[in-house]
C-alpha cells in the first residue's frame, strides 16, 4: 500500500514536472540564444491562454483548434516582442532588454484585464475528467496530453535547431553573435526567429497547462516565478538542463506535498534555487549554453 | 547656487501647502508623495547610485509593513519601537537579499531579487495565522509618538514631511561621503574600484541595507496611514510604479527621483485613472524611456537644451 502511495507520487511528480518543463523551454530558448531575460515570459503564456479560451468559448471552436490557431497568434506577438523590446536592446547593457521586457509584461497583463476583467475563467477540454488505471497507478487526461505535447514538442525543437540552416544559425548565435556575423549572419533576423520561436512555445505552454487551472490576468506571476527557479536549477541557458531540472523539480515538489505539507512543496522550488546558487552559482548542468 | 533657491522654495511651498489648503484630498495626495520620496529614494540608492537593478524593493516595503503592523496589534507596542522595528525588518531583509544575490552573475542577480519578493508574497498569501492571508489585516491603528495620536491629515502631513526630509537627507549624507564615492565608482566601473581597493561587496550590502530600512520604514508609514495591508503590498505594482518614478526623474540623482514620485502620485490623481489603466501607461511610458531616453528624462532634456546653444 505504501508502495503505491511512492508510485502515485512519483508519476504524480513526473507529469507535474512536465508542466514546468513547457513553462522553463520558451525562457530558455531566448536566454540561450540571445543571452536576454524575457521579462515578459509569464505574460507570453497568461496571453496564450486567455486567447485559447476565447476561440474556445466566445467563437466556439474545438480544443483542438483553438489550440492550433494559438501557435501563429502567438508566434505574431513573439515578432512584436522582439521589434519592441529585444531588438532595441541588443546591443545595450543587459538592464535595457529587461526593462524593457518588464515594460511589455505590464502592458499585456492590463490589456487582458481592461478586455477580459478579473473574474476566473475557464479553459474546459474533453480530457479533464478522464483518467487511466495502470498497475494501480492513476493517469489524468490532461495531464497525459501534456506529456504527450511536451515530449512532441521538446523533440521537434530539438529536431530544428540540430537539423535546419535557421536551427544550426540559431546554435551559432547563441555561441558566439560576433563570429556569427564575420560569415554573413543576420543577427537581427535570428532575433526575430527567437523571439517567435520563445512565443510558439509560450503558446503551446499555455494550451497544454492552462485548462489545469484558473484563468487570470496576473497567473504568469506564478509561471514566471516557477520558470525562474526551473531554469536557474538547470543553469541559465542549458535546455537539457532545463528539462531534467523541471522533472527533478516536479518529482521533489510531489513527495515534499505528499510526504510533509503543502506549504512545504511551495517552499520546495526557492528553496532548491538558493541552494543551488550558494552551493553551484552556475546551476547543476552548468552555465555553457548548449542547445 | 540657483538650484539651491530652487530646493529652498520647494521646501517652502510643501510647507506651507497645508496652511493655504485645508482639503483632505490634498493632503492625502502630499501624504502619498511623502511616503513615495523615502521609497523611491530607497531604490534610487541601489538601482541609480550602486547600479544595481534590484526588484526587492516591495520585499523591505512590504517587510515594514508587516513588521509595524503585527507588533503594534498583536503586542501594542509603542509605534517609536514599531517604526524601529520596521526599519530593521526592511535592514535585515535586504541583507538578507543581498548576501546570496550579489554573489551572482547580472542576470541571476535580478532574478533572485524578484523571485525573493514573490516568495514573501507566497508566504503572506498562506500564513494565514500570522497574516490573515488574502483577506489582509484592517484597522490598523493610528500611531501614538510622544503621547499624541496622529489622526488628522494635518499632523500626518507634517510628519511625513519630515520622514521625506530625513530620507533625503540621509541619501545626501551617504552620496557625499567617502562610501557615496566608492559606490559610483563601483557603480561606473567595478573592476577599476576593485583594483584601487574598494570592497565592492561591502559597499553593495550596505547599499541594500540602508535601502532596505528606507523602505522598511516607508512601509510602517504606509500601514499605518492606510490602515489597512495584504499580501499586495509585497506586489508588483509597487515595484512598476517605483521604477517609473525613478527611471523617470532621473536615477543617479537626488532630486530627480523626488520629482518622479510627485508627478506620478499626483498625475493619476488628477487624471482619475482606474489602476488598470494607470498600469496600462506606466508600461507604455517605461517601454517608451527606455528605448528613447536610456539616461532617463531629466538628462534627455539637457541633452535637448545644450545641443540649441551652440
Amino acid at each position: 500500500m505504501d508502495g503505491q502511495l511512492l508510485g502515485q507520487l512519483a508519476v504524480n511528480g513526473v507529469m507535474v514536472g512536465f508542466d514546468y518543463a513547457l513553462w522553463a523551454v520558451g525562457l530558455t530558448v531566448i536566454f540561450g540564444i540571445l543571452q536576454q531575460v524575457n521579462f515578459a515570459h509569464g505574460e507570453l503564456y497568461m496571453l496564450a491562454a486567455f486567447l485559447l479560451q476565447w476561440l474556445l468559448n466566445r467563437l466556439g471552436l474545438a480544443y483542438e483548434a483553438s489550440f492550433a490557431l494559438v501557435l501563429p497568434a502567438m508566434a505574431a506577438v513573439g515578432l512584436l516582442l522582439a521589434k519592441c523590446a529585444l531588438l532595441p536592446t541588443l546591443r545595450r547593457p543587459f538592464e535595457a532588454a529587461i526593462l524593457a521586457t518588464l515594460a511589455v509584461g505590464i502592458i499585456l497583463q492590463n490589456a487582458v484585464r481592461l478586455t477580459f476583467g478579473a473574474s476566473p475563467l475557464r479553459i474546459p477540454t474533453r480530457y479533464e475528467f478522464q483518467s487511466l488505471e495502470i498497475f494501480g497507478l492513476l493517469f489524468f487526461g490532461q495531464r497525459l496530453v501534456i506529456v504527450g505535447i511536451a515530449l512532441t514538442s521538446l523533440l521537434a525543437l530539438f529536431g530544428f535547431l540540430r537539423f535546419t540552416p535557421i536551427g544550426t544559425a540559431l546554435r551559432a548565435a547563441a555561441q558566439n553573435k560576433d563570429a556569427c556575423q564575420m560569415v554573413g549572419i543576420d543577427i537581427r533576423r535570428l532575433t526575430l526567429w527567437t523571439a517567435g520561436l520563445g512565443s510558439v512555445l509560450c503558446g503551446i505552454a499555455g494550451g497544454a497547462v492552462a485548462p489545469l487551472y484558473d484563468l487570470y490576468p496576473s497567473m504568469g506571476t506564478d509561471v514566471v516565478f516557477k520558470s525562474f527557479a526551473v531554469v536557474i536549477i538547470g543553469g541559465m541557458g542549458n535546455l537539457w538542463g532545463a528539462v531534467l531540472a523541471a522533472l527533478t523539480l516536479g518529482l521533489a515538489e510531489s513527495f515534499a506535498g505528499g510526504l510533509g505539507s503543502a506549504a512545504l512543496r511551495d517552499a520546495t522550488s526557492f528553496t532548491a534555487m538558493i541552494l543551488i546558487l550558494l552551493i553551484r552559482p552556475s546551476g547543476i548542468f552548468g552555465r555553457v549554453v548548449r542547445l | 547656487m540657483t538650484s539651491r533657491y530652487l530646493v529652498l522654495a520647494a521646501w517652502g511651498v510643501a510647507l506651507l501647502v497645508p496652511l493655504v489648503s485645508t482639503s483632505s484630498y490634498v493632503l492625502h495626495v502630499g501624504i502619498m508623495t511623502g511616503i513615495f520620496v523615502i521609497l523611491v529614494q530607497s531604490l534610487n540608492l541601489v538601482l541609480g547610485y550602486s547600479g544595481l537593478l534590484s526588484l526587492a524593493t516591495p520585499a523591505f516595503f512590504g517587510m515594514g509593513a508587516y513588521c509595524t503592523t503585527l507588533l503594534s496589534l498583536r503586542y501594542g507596542l509603542d509605534n517609536a519601537l514599531t517604526f524601529a522595528a520596521a526599519a530593521i525588518a526592511g535592514l535585515s531583509t535586504g541583507v538578507l537579499v543581498g548576501i546570496p544575490s550579489l554573489r551572482l552573475s547580472r542576470h541571476s542577480f535580478v532574478i533572485v531579487t524578484l523571485s525573493f519578493t514573490l516568495l514573501l508574497q507566497l508566504v503572506a498569501y498562506n500564513w494565514v495565522d500570522l497574516t490573515r492571508g488574502a483577506m489582509g489585516i484592517a484597522s490598523i491603528p493610528a500611531p501614538r509618538l510622544f503621547g499624541m495620536a496622529w489622526t488628522d491629515k494635518f499632523v500626518w502631513y507634517y510628519v511625513v514631511l519630515v520622514m521625506a526630509a530625513l530620507a533625503i537627507g540621509v541619501m545626501q549624507a551617504i552620496v557625499g561621503s567617502r562610501i557615496g564615492r566608492a559606490m559610483i565608482a563601483t557603480r561606473d566601473n567595478e573592476p577599476l574600484a576593485v583594483a584601487v581597493g574598494i570592497d565592492t561587496f561591502r559597499i553593495k550590502i550596505f547599499a541594500f541595507a540602508v535601502s532596505g530600512a528606507l523602505a522598511g520604514l516607508g512601509g510602517a508609514v504606509y500601514a499605518h496611514y492606510l490602515t489597512f495591508i495584504d499580501p499586495g503590498v509585497f506586489g508588483f505594482s509597487f515595484t512598476e510604479t517605483l521604477l517609473i518614478m525613478v527611471i523617470l526623474g532621473g536615477s543617479g540623482t537626488l532630486w530627480g527621483p523626488v520629482i518622479g514620485a510627485l508627478v506620478f502620485t499626483a498625475l493619476p490623481e488628477l487624471l482619475r485613472l482606474t489602476p488598470e489603466v494607470r498600469s496600462l501607461a506606466y508600461g507604455v511610458i517605461l517601454l517608451a524611456v527606455v528605448l528613447a531616453m536610456p539616461k532617463g528624462v531629466a538628462s534627455w532634456v539637457g541633452q535637448r537644451l545644450d545641443r540649441r546653444q551652440p
